[in-house]
C-alpha cells in the first residue's frame, strides 16, 4: 500500500526525517509510534504530497505520490492532528461539505454522511455548530469528515489528544471497525497503550528514524527485558541495590522513591526470587506490580530515554 | 462544484471578521463623511444675512448697488439697511452675520469666523478688487470712465459652471467615489480569507483541502467566485446605502455604477487571493500588506485630500492609470461627471485584465505547491 525508501526531510540544520524506510500492507493498521517531534506528522505529510523533502521517495498504491495524483488521493482519507472543520457549518454541513470534496453524486454522499455521523455518534448533534461541541465530540466531527467517503487508506494523525477516556474508546473502537470494513489505517501516537491496543503492527519513531518495526510481540522480542517488577514501599541501601543487580536474569536495577524496578530477562520465578532476597533480609516492603514488556521498554532498551520524555 | 461553492459561501457569510473590513466599515465610513463633508456642502449654500449702513456717497451707492444684485442672482446673501446702531444690536443678537459700511470708505464688521464671515468677506474683496480696477482706468485711461462706471454698477456673471457632461459639480463627490474604490480594494480582506483555505501551509483546514483531490485551479475559481458573490453584494448595499439612504448625487445610470464596482470587487477579492498565495509569510503579515496596499492607493486616489489624485496626475500620471482605487473613482467620475465613455470602457478594461493576471498569478503560485513547513 506504502513504500517509504530513504526519506529524507530537513528543516535548515534540523534534520526531521533522516533515512525513514517503510513498507505499510494493505489492510493493516499500522502505528507510528514516537515521541513529540521524532517526525510523525512530517512523515504524514510527506506522505499526502503536502510537505516538501530533500530526498528519497514515496510511493503509494504504486504510484508516486505527487501534489497532483488525485486518483490516490481520491482513495485517501485525512484525520489532522489539529481539528480542521468550519465553524461557520454546522456538523452535518462539516460532513458534507468534506466529502462533497470526493463524492459528487449528491444521494450517495447523503448516504455517506449519515453513516458516518452514525458512526462516530454524532446523531443528536447534526445541526449542532463546532464551538457548541465538547473536545471529544470535536474530534470524532474531525474523524467524521475525515473518513465519510469511506477512503481505502486512511492517515489519522494523533486523533486521540485532550480527548476524555469514553470518546477515546470510541474513537480506538471506530479504527478497528474502519480496519474491519476494509480500509487501512496509518495511526500516529505518542500514546504507547492506544498503539499496543489497535496496531497490527507498529514502527517505533526517534529523532525521524524508524528505530524498530514489527508486530507488537515481535517488537517486545527485540528487547531483553521479559518482565519488570515493581515493589514499593522499600527502604534499601547502595550496597542492597548493588547485590539486587547481581541476582541471576536481573540486568536492571531502578529505585527512586523508596520504589524498586527491577528488569529481569525472560527466565521463570524471577518475582519469587528477588521477593525471597527481600525476605532472608527481613527488609519489609508494600505492594508488589509485575509486568511483561511494554512499547515504552522497548523504546528504553533502544534509546535510553523513556517515551513520555 | 455547486455544493463547494455553497459551502463557500456560507463560510464567508457566516464569519463576521470577513465580513467587517469590506462591508461593515465602509458604510460606517461612508455615514461619517457623509455628516462631516455631506452637511458641510449644505451649510456652505445657507444664506447669510448682513447688515448695511449707508452713508451718502457716490462710492456708497455702487457699493449698495452692488450688494443688491447679488442678492437678486442668488441665495447667497440677504442684505437689510439699517442704522448703525440696530445693525450692532442684530450683529450682537446673532440676527445678522456681518454689517457692511457703505460710505466714502467701505468696509465690513464680523463677530465670528466662520464661513459665513468668509462670504461675506469674499463678497466685500470681490467689490474692493473691481473698485480698484476703476481707479486704475481713472488714472491711466480717463477718458474711458465713463463706460467703467456703468460697468461697476452691471454685476452680471461673467463665468457659468458647467459640467462637461452636464452632471454633477459636487466637489466633494470624489470623496465618495475614492472611498467606493477603497471598499472595492477591501475585498482583500475576503481574497485573503479564501487564500486561507487553498494554502495547506496557513490552516489545518486548507491541509485537509489540499489532500482531496480537487485541482488547485478548480479550488482557487470556486474560492474566488464565492468571495466575488460576497463582495459584489457588500458594494452593491454600500452604493444603495450611499443613494438612496445618503441620498449622494450620483448622476449616472445604476447600470453603469453597477458595473464598476463589479470591475472593482473583482480586482479587490482577486488581490487577496495573490497576496494570501505569494510568499512563506505569516497570516499576520499578509493582513498588514492588504491592508497597507488598499490604504496606500486609497490615499493615492484621493480618500484623505483630493488635491493627491491631481498631484499624481500631475507627476506621475501611469500610477493613476495602474492604481486600483485610482480607475475606480475615475471611473466614477466617468459616468457622474465627463460623461467619458471610452475613458470609463480603459478604466474598466485595465481593472479586469489586472484581476485576471492577479487570480493566474495565485494559480501559477499555489499549483502544485508543497511547502517546506506546515
Amino acid at each position: 500500500m506504502i513504500e517509504i525508501k530513504n526519506l529524507v526531510k530537513r528543516y535548515g540544520s534540523l534534520v526531521a526525517l533522516d533515512h525513514l524506510n517503510l513498507h505499510i500492507k494493505e489492510g493493516e493498521i499500522f502505528g507510528l509510534l514516537g515521541p513529540n517531534g521524532s517526525g510523525k506528522t512530517t512523515a504524514i505529510n510527506c506522505m499526502l504530497a503536502l510537505l516538501k523533502y530533500d530526498r528519497g521517495s514515496i510511493r503509494i498504491m504504486g504510484e508516486e505520490m505527487q501534489p497532483d495524483s488525485y486518483r490516490i488521493k481520491q482513495e485517501i482519507g485525512v484525520v489532522m492532528q489539529d481539528v480542521a472543520v468550519f465553524d461557520e457549518l454546522s456538523v452535518h454541513d462539516n460532513i458534507d461539505c468534506f466529502c462533497s470534496l470526493y463524492v459528487k453524486d449528491k444521494k450517495r454522499r447523503k448516504e455517506l454522511v449519515e453513516d458516518a455521523i452514525r458512526f462516530v455518534g454524532l446523531e443528536d448533534y447534526r445541526r449542532v455548530y463546532p464551538k457548541k461541541l465538547s473536545g471529544g465530540l470535536l474530534r470524532r466531527l474531525n474523524i467524521a469528515c475525515g473518513i465519510a467517503h469511506r477512503p481505502r487508506l486512511i492517515f489519522l494523525d494523533e486523533p486521540t489528544v485532550a480527548v476524555d477516556p469514553q470518546s477515546r474508546n470510541q474513537i480506538l473502537e471506530g479504527i478497528c471497525e474502519l480496519n474491519r470494513q476494509g480500509s487501512t489505517i496509518i495511526y500516529t501516537s505518542h500514546y504507547m497503550e492506544e498503539v499496543e491496543q489497535i496496531c497490527t503492527r507498529i514502527a517505533i519513531m526517534d529523532h525521524g528514524r524508524c528505530i524498530a518495526t514489527g508486530t507488537k510481540e515481535e517488537l517486545k522480542k527485540m528487547i531483553k527485558t521479559g518482565e519488570t517488577i515493581v515493589i514499593e514501599g522499600v527502604a534499601l541501601e547502595e550496597e542492597e541495590l548493588r547485590q539486587i543487580q547481581q541476582l541471576p536474569h536481573v540486568f536492571g536495577v531502578g529505585y527512586e522513591e523508596q520504589t524498586l524496578t527491577v528488569r529481569c530477562s525472560g527466565a521463570k520465578h524471577n518475582l519469587i526470587q528477588i521477593l525471597g532476597w527481600l525476605r532472608e533480609r527481613e527488609i519489609p516492603f508494600g505492594q508488589v506490580f509485575s509486568q511483561l514488556p511494554t512499547l515504552n521498554d522497548v523504546f528504553l532498551e533502544i534509546t535510553g530515554k523513556q517515551l513520555r520524555d | 462544484m455547486l455544493s463547494e461553492m455553497k459551502y463557500a459561501l456560507l463560510t464567508k457569510l457566516r464569519n463576521p471578521s470577513i465580513i467587517f473590513w469590506p462591508f461593515v466599515f465602509p458604510i460606517a465610513l461612508a455615514t461619517l463623511m457623509y455628516f462631516a463633508i455631506g452637511r458641510m456642502e449644505q451649510a456652505d449654500f445657507e444664506t447669510v444675512p448682513a447688515a448695511l449702513v449707508m452713508e451718502e456717497s457716490e462710492n456708497g451707492r455702487a457699493f449698495s448697488a452692488f450688494l443688491a444684485s447679488l442678492g437678486e442672482g442668488s441665495d447667497l446673501i440677504r442684505v437689510e439697511e439699517m442704522t448703525e446702531e440696530d445693525a450692532l444690536e442684530a450683529l450682537e443678537k446673532g440676527e445678522v452675520e456681518g454689517i457692511f459700511y457703505a460710505g466714502e470708505e467701505t468696509g465690513l464688521t464680523v463677530s465670528g469666523n466662520g464661513f459665513p464671515e468668509n462670504i461675506l468677506h469674499s463678497v466685500l474683496s470681490s467689490y474692493l478688487s473691481g473698485k480698484s480696477a476703476v481707479e486704475d482706468i481713472a488714472r491711466l485711461h480717463p477718458e474711458g470712465m465713463p463706460a467703467a462706471e456703468e460697468k461697476l454698477q452691471q454685476y452680471d456673471t461673467a463665468v457659468e459652471q458647467v459640467s462637461l457632461g452636464g452632471k454633477t459639480l459636487n466637489g466633494n463627490a470624489q470623496y465618495f467615489y475614492a472611498l467606493i474604490g477603497m471598499a472595492c480594494l477591501y475585498g482583500g480582506f475576503i481574497g485573503f480569507g479564501c487564500a486561507l483555505w487553498i494554502q495547506a501551509n496557513l490552516t489545518a483546514l486548507a491541509a485537509r483541502r489540499c489532500a482531496a483531490p480537487v485541482h488547485r485551479l478548480r479550488l482557487i475559481v470556486t474560492e474566488f467566485a464565492a468571495g466575488f458573490i460576497v463582495h459584489f453584494a457588500n458594494m452593491l448595499i454600500l452604493l444603495a446605502y450611499m443613494k438612496y439612504i445618503l441620498k449622494l448625487e450620483f448622476a449616472g445610470s445604476n447600470a453603469e455604477m453597477t458595473a464598476v464596482v463589479l470591475a472593482g470587487s473583482m480586482f479587490g477579492v482577486s488581490m487577496g487571493i495573490f497576496v494570501g498565495s505569494i510568499g512563506k509569510m505569516s497570516e499576520g503579515v499578509k493582513i498588514g500588506i492588504i491592508l497597507g496596499i488598499s490604504m496606500s492607493l486609497s490615499f493615492l486616489a484621493g480618500l484623505m485630500a483630493g488635491s493627491v489624485k491631481n498631484a499624481v496626475e500631475r507627476h506621475a500620471p501611469l500610477l493613476n492609470r495602474l492604481n486600483p482605487a485610482a480607475l475606480i473613482s475615475d471611473a466614477l467620475y466617468c459616468i457622474n461627471v465627463y460623461d467619458a465613455p471610452q475613458r470609463y470602457a480603459k478604466d474598466m478594461g485595465i481593472l479586469t485584465v489586472m484581476s485576471l493576471l492577479m487570480i493566474g498569478g495565485a494559480f501559477l503560485i499555489v499549483r502544485r505547491e508543497r511547502y517546506d513547513s506546515i
